[in-house]
């Protein structure tokens, strides 16, 4: 027998937003490109940019997550940078 | 000889102690003094006197800066680069309830104005406003403060009747009844347009409170610690936080190590406890595992951190871990000093915020946090059970005061967004600040009254709003009114399967009715406080720091964690505040104090000896109720205070609240509960003093008042409820709410939409103690009958009842019923405005059916008219334009009908009309009719022991069975409505009246006290009576003795609002809908009645088709359409010409007529709309099919 519809039901609730796994390319600015690969293996957690190319790599440890990979880059960037803009001043 | 005189002490001892009939001189002073919707009033005064003025403070300054405008042309350049005006509020005034009316007077407003003619019940709210102008020149600052601007009206507050503020306050009787008040009416309850609401209370969990739960297996956590952290006066949404200890087998199979980990507000995975330790700056494993166990040689609980000591490992400075924890924040991507400086950000302000959102608070965190995780581990240690939701001590209690507070926060934020947007206005374009113009009372007022009259609670149409939360004041019968303004309700999904949160829980006792529930979606959801609740209205927790200060609590800058172990923990409404080393000492002085009202009497005080903890709790919203102290066996409270309650002379001296400032009783909340051990009666207590042996506990600490008192209003009417089948009590409790009786005593001042009041009512001859402070007596809701439990020819089977038709016409159970028709002369535009009046045929449009007779010149019906169904009884056009008629020459009408017509089914007597203009000043009216109602069968009656039935025969008085004396009974009940029922408390009720009857007693009916039946058997005995209740009776027809003696005495019965003349309901033929054209629903439109679903499925199964098609088809909607053979569309029909045509085809010969449902019409037409073509196919299929064929 045919039930009738029942009132639409709420929305379900928003859940926790989850961590990013892709993120923006330093170089290029390519929104979603940069991919981490982690090996806990040999501890090496590697960041590959899709389009460019551009890579980082580190050694990483038990809790390291693709964020953290990335952040170092990030790091590691405006490090290099700072460097040179002190070295032209 | 000498014994005696040893014993004699003792026994003077023993007579200075109280009975329990003496504890009901205490109850007596406590409803004297607090009446019976004490929560309602309490938590309005507490808003209107302390949070309204938090809320103003609490709000910052309004600074606006001049910013500069690019206006082209030449613009006149100040001297000063920039202005900056600031605007600040302070003291807020409140007036009386007051009234303006549309030409500009001020009136003081009585609520009875406020109903009659649909006002709203406010006071005006005052507030000192200060600006100051601050004008920055190149190098000179020039600061103006112009004159105080003195009050400024932000808007009208509504106010609760009788609350501190109501022109009714602390009101004798006599004025009461001058200002067409009841005096039995206890307010609590609003008026908006004039009609009258309550707020409903609304339950919700407690906040900063750990709650640690078992995950049930299979599940990736096994245990959770939960807080939902609110920092105190603020209005942000709770933040919670989760500490998870992992499962051990992880749920997609393997194993992993038990971690700990917590979430953190605003960050996006769970982040491992160490860590957060380690960015809280406590880096050593030593320091965090101290926060945490306390105790080093507790291997156990040290063993079961060691997995996340270990994960954590690689973690191991403060600017790491913060780094850690700001890099899972909402931003990615940014620099590292960024990001820790978020995550020190988040961890300050939105990690526990009721610990400290300040600087430093990061031991104080830490040790919060710490102890959620000591929580989680005792209970993963199986040490402690997990907590308990449904536990009252974990509910708090939102009423009218914290409601309204929430709602006039959001609104005066409101307020004071819009103050700044107009300010920034005036000073870009630079005008003069005119506040009185900038600050726009509407928003409060319309803001308050909105929510108040919809019952949505938050802004309109915005999301997380409540419904329901404010309802109209049910004025059925004095009861209902009572019980609805203790009404309180759980917002949790009335579709939710749980069967938990509605059962009644060990904790509720003596704060939630245990009877009185609805059935059905709402039951246990829906509750009803019992009598002596008082639900706490929140203190400052200051006081109490500072007593602790005072009595050497340590806090943790003193301390070292190594002594939390043996020291216990001091909570102040959920905050860790520090360390005590003589918890003993410390609980008894503030238990004390606060029986000697230096520390507020609603503080909560809370040891638990096995947690080594304290919790003391001064926050609103929780349940507590008075209990007797009791020391060493005895209670404090002696004969002496009894009769000095008894004998004094004005209620003014002395009274419950000496009780309680003498220290003989006092409240203890729902948690507190929990520590105590509480003598049910009187007579335990003696029973402990005399034979330790035999008694339940040597070490009493408190005494029940009286244990009838858990019961809640409704339940409280019901004689001997002990003795019923629990279920019987909550169906009573229902329907003592639609019993007619005397709803207030200014009934015939009132213009109720719908009123029902009772003739003759009479007070009940069985009654209960608590039924004295529920004014039963003075305004019943039933009579006592003569009620005879026999077959007696056999009409009244399956629950209907024989009446005696003399008694009927004597008067009994005869009811009066009234119903308002308002309408009010609406102004359409700035000219057309309605008219009452006599609408006169000749030019008068759309006039109704019935009778305009009963009308006088000015539009209505006088009072002492007799009208029936669909006469008119308000008359009222209003203008047409002319023009609006087709053109050449003018339309006959120039008015259109709007008038009132009464109810088709009803009919009455006009009883008063009331002329009146509304709050636009429109002429408004009210009309109440009156009718009569004699019971008659098919009416509704019921005992108080949930026995409804309906009357199915009435007999004469000579055709009633008689007794002895010449007794017949008003009403004959079944037998069979006992047994399987169990309603015994009828029985009982039944002899007790019969004795009350004879000795002209009242009976007394109270649960849980020493009545026993024996006993009223053998008053009944000694009046002359049958020992049982039992009589011999005689047949009224035919005067024979009957075989069995018959079961007969007065038992109090109440009429239920549900008549027959309201329901009955048939149709033939009538009006349908405009869409469908299927037959209108519902009695009052004269609407068909539905063959449903299943009546349908019936049918189908007996294959009754053609009975099934007159149903569906004929009888509904039956409709026929031309169809053109060619096409299969609906083609052009002229029945009256007699010509057909499909236009497509240009074809005028082969068209025929197809009959189908009009509703089977519009649906195709609505298919045709959307380009979609449904066809007809008339001839037969076949040659479509050849012709497919041949295309093939």
């Amino acid at each position: 027998m045919g039930k009738r519809k029942s009132r639409a039901k709420p929305p379900p609730k928003k859940r926790m937003d989850k961590l990013d796994t892709v993120f923006s390319c330093p170089f290029c600015n390519h929104g979603s490109s940069v991919e981490c690969r982690i090996d806990m293996k040999n501890l090496i957690g590697e960041a590959v940019c899709g389009i460019c190319q551009e890579n980082f790599s580190m050694t990483i440890n038990a809790l390291t997550e693709p964020v953290d990979v990335y952040s170092k880059w990030i790091d590691e960037c405006e490090r290099v940078n700072n460097q040179e803009e002190d070295d032209a001043a | 000889m000498a014994a005696v005189e040893e014993y004699d002490p003792m026994v003077d001892d023993e007579e200075e102690e109280i009975t329990q009939e003496d504890a009901w001189a205490v109850i007596s002073s406590f409803f004297e003094e607090k009446g019976l919707v004490r929560q309602q009033l309490d938590s309005f005064d507490e808003f209107i006197q302390n949070t309204l003025q938090e809320i103003v403070d609490e709000s910052a300054h309004i600074e606006v800066r001049s910013e500069s405008q690019h206006k082209p042309g030449p613009g006149q350049h100040s001297d000063f680069q920039e202005t900056i005006y600031k605007i600040s509020f302070g003291q807020i005034y409140l007036s009386k309830p007051t009234f303006t009316e549309q030409h500009g007077d001020v009136r003081p407003l009585l609520p009875k104005d406020a109903r009659l003619r649909n006002l709203t019940y406010s006071a005006s709210l005052y507030v000192d406003v200060k600006e100051t102008i601050i004008k920055k020149g190149n190098n000179c600052e020039e600061v103006s403060e112009p004159e105080p601007l003195g009050k400024v009206n932000i808007g009208s507050v509504p106010i609760m009747l009788r609350s501190s503020y109501c022109t009714l306050y602390q009101m004798s009787e006599e004025d009461l009844t001058d200002r067409g008040e009841c005096p039995y009416d206890q307010g609590g309850y609003f008026i908006i347009n004039g009609s009258e609401k309550v707020l409903i209370a609304q339950e919700k969990m407690s906040t900063n409170h750990v709650y640690v739960f078992k995950k049930r297996q299979p599940n990736k956590y096994a245990y959770v610690a939960e807080v939902r952290s609110m920092a105190e006066s603020q209005n942000r949404p709770p933040s919670s936080m989760f500490v998870r200890m992992l499962s051990r087998a992880s749920a997609k199979g393997g194993s992993s190590a038990q971690y700990i980990r917590a979430t953190l507000p605003y960050i996006r995975t769970e982040i491992p406890i160490v860590i957060v330790f380690r960015a809280l700056g406590f880096v050593a494993d030593k320091d965090i595992l101290e926060h945490i166990c306390y105790d080093f040689s507790d291997t156990q609980m040290m063993e079961l951190l060691r997995p996340s000591l270990e994960e954590a490992f690689v973690i191991q400075n403060q600017q790491v871990a913060l780094d850690y924890i700001g890099k899972r924040g909402s931003t990615v991507g940014v620099t590292k000093e960024k990001r820790i400086k978020y995550a020190k950000e988040i961890l300050q302000r939105e990690m526990l915020p009721h610990v400290g959102m300040g600087e430093y608070c990061e031991t104080k965190k830490a040790y919060y946090f710490g102890y959620i995780i000591h929580r989680l581990l005792l209970c993963a240690l199986g040490r402690r059970p997990e907590d308990d939701r449904d536990h009252y001590g974990n509910k708090r209690l939102d009423l009218a005061g914290p409601l309204l507070g929430g709602l006039f926060r959001m609104l005066f934020r409101k307020l004071q967004r819009d103050v700044r947007a107009r300010v920034q206005k005036c000073v870009d374009n630079g005008q003069a600040v005119n506040l009185y113009n900038i600050i726009i009372a509407k928003t409060i007022t319309s803001g308050l009254k909105y929510s108040l009259a919809t019952g949505n609670w938050g802004q309109a149409n915005a999301a997380g709003t409540r419904a329901g939360v404010s309802q109209v004041l049910n004025r059925l019968t004095y009861a209902s009114t009572l019980s609805h303004l203790r009404r309180l309700n759980s917002p949790i999904g009335r579709e939710g399967k749980l069967a938990k949160p509605r059962q009644l829980h060990n904790s509720q006792w003596g704060m939630m009715c245990p009877a009185e529930t609805p059935e059905g979606q709402a039951c246990g959801l829906v509750k009803n406080l019992a009598l002596m609740v008082y639900v706490t209205v929140g203190s400052a927790a200051n006081p109490i720091l500072e007593f602790l200060e005072e009595w050497s609590t340590e806090n943790f800058e003193e301390i070292s964690p190594a002594v939390i172990a043996q020291a216990t923990k001091i909570f102040v409404n959920g905050c860790w505040v520090g360390i005590h080393r003589s918890p003993d000492l410390l609980v008894k002085t503030l238990r004390q104090l606060r029986r000697q009202v230096d520390v507020n009497t609603e503080v909560g005080v809370v040891r638990d000896i096995r947690l080594r903890e304290l919790r003391l709790y001064t926050d609103y919203g929780r349940c507590s109720r008075p209990l007797f102290i009791v020391e060493n066996q005895r209670l404090l409270i002696k004969k002496k205070d009894i009769r000095a309650l008894q004998q004094r002379e004005s209620p003014d001296e002395g009274g419950w609240h000496e009780l309680v400032a003498n220290g003989y009783i006092e409240y203890v909340d729902t948690e507190e509960e929990e520590t105590t051990m509480i003598s049910m009666t009187i007579n335990d207590l003696v029973t402990a003093r005399l034979n330790p042996e035999e008694a339940y506990s040597e070490n009493y600490t408190h005494c029940e008042i009286h244990p009838s008192l858990i019961l809640g209003v409704c339940a409280s009417i019901i004689p001997f409820p002990d003795h019923n089948q629990s279920p019987r009590n909550t169906y009573q409790s229902a329907m003592g709410k639609q019993a007619m009786g005397i709803y207030v005593t200014n009934y015939q001042l009132r213009m109720d939409t719908l009123a029902y009041v009772l003739y003759y009512p009479q007070k009940p001859l069985v009654t209960t103690r608590a039924m004295e402070h529920l004014h039963f007596r003075q305004l019943p809701a039933g009579i006592n009958a003569i009620v005879a439990i026999s077959c007696y020819s056999g009409y009244n089977q399956e629950d209907s009842v024989i009446m005696n038709q003399s008694s009927i016409d004597r008067g009994f159970f005869r009811s009066l019923f009234f119903r308002s028709y308002r309408d009010e002369e609406k102004r359409m535009g700035t000219l057309i405005k309605e008219e009452f009046g006599r609408p006169n045929r000749d030019n008068t449009m759309g006039m109704r059916h019935g009778s305009y007779d009963k009308l006088d010149d000015d539009g209505l019906a006088p009072p002492g008219t007799r009208c029936s169904g669909e006469d008119v009884i308000i008359g009222k056009t209003s203008p047409i334009a002319q023009d609006e008629s087709s053109q050449g020459q003018p339309s006959r009408y120039t008015r259109r009908d709007h008038s009132t017509s009464l109810r088709h089914s009803e009919s009455g007597m006009v009883d008063q009309v009331l002329l009146t203009t509304n709050a636009d000043g429109l002429r408004f009216v009210k009309v109440r009719i009156r009718s009569v109602r004699i019971p008659q069968i098919g009416d509704k009656f019921s005992s108080r022991h949930g026995q409804k039935g309906t009357v199915g025969m009435t007999y004469t008085q000579e055709d009633m069975p008689w007794t002895v004396e010449g007794i017949t009974p008003d009403i004959i009940v079944n037998p069979h409505a006992i047994p399987s029922r169990m309603t015994i408390g009828q029985l009982i009720e039944c002899i007790m009246g019969k004795v009350a009857a004879h000795v002209g007693k009242e009976g007394d009916a109270t649960p849980f006290t020493d009545v026993t039946v024996d006993n009223i058997s053998r008053a009944l005995h000694k009046c002359g009576y049958q020992m049982r209740g039992f009589e011999t009776m005689y047949n009224g027809h035919t005067g024979r003795r009957l075989t069995a003696m018959i079961f007969l005495g007065p038992t109090y019965y109440q009429r239920l609002k549900h008549m027959v003349d309201d329901k009955i309901h048939s149709r033939a033929r009538g009006p349908v809908q405009i869409l469908t054209r299927q037959p209108a629903e519902g009695r009052s439109r004269d609407g068909g009645l539905r063959f449903g679903e299943m009546e349908r499925d019936c049918m189908i199964a007996h294959g009754a088709a053609h009975f099934l098609k007159e149903r569906l088809f004929d009888q509904s909607d039956a409709y026929s359409v031309h169809v053109c053979e060619r096409c299969g569309l609906i083609a052009i029909a002229n029945l009256k010409k007699n010509s057909f045509e499909c236009r497509g085809c240009k074809n005028k010969t082969d068209i025929v007529q197809v009959r189908i449902p009009y509703a089977c019409k519009l649906l195709f037409q609505e298919l045709m709309a959307m380009a979609i073509a449904p066809r007809m196919l008339t001839k037969d299929i076949k040659t479509t099919k050849v012709q497919k064929k041949k295309v093939v």
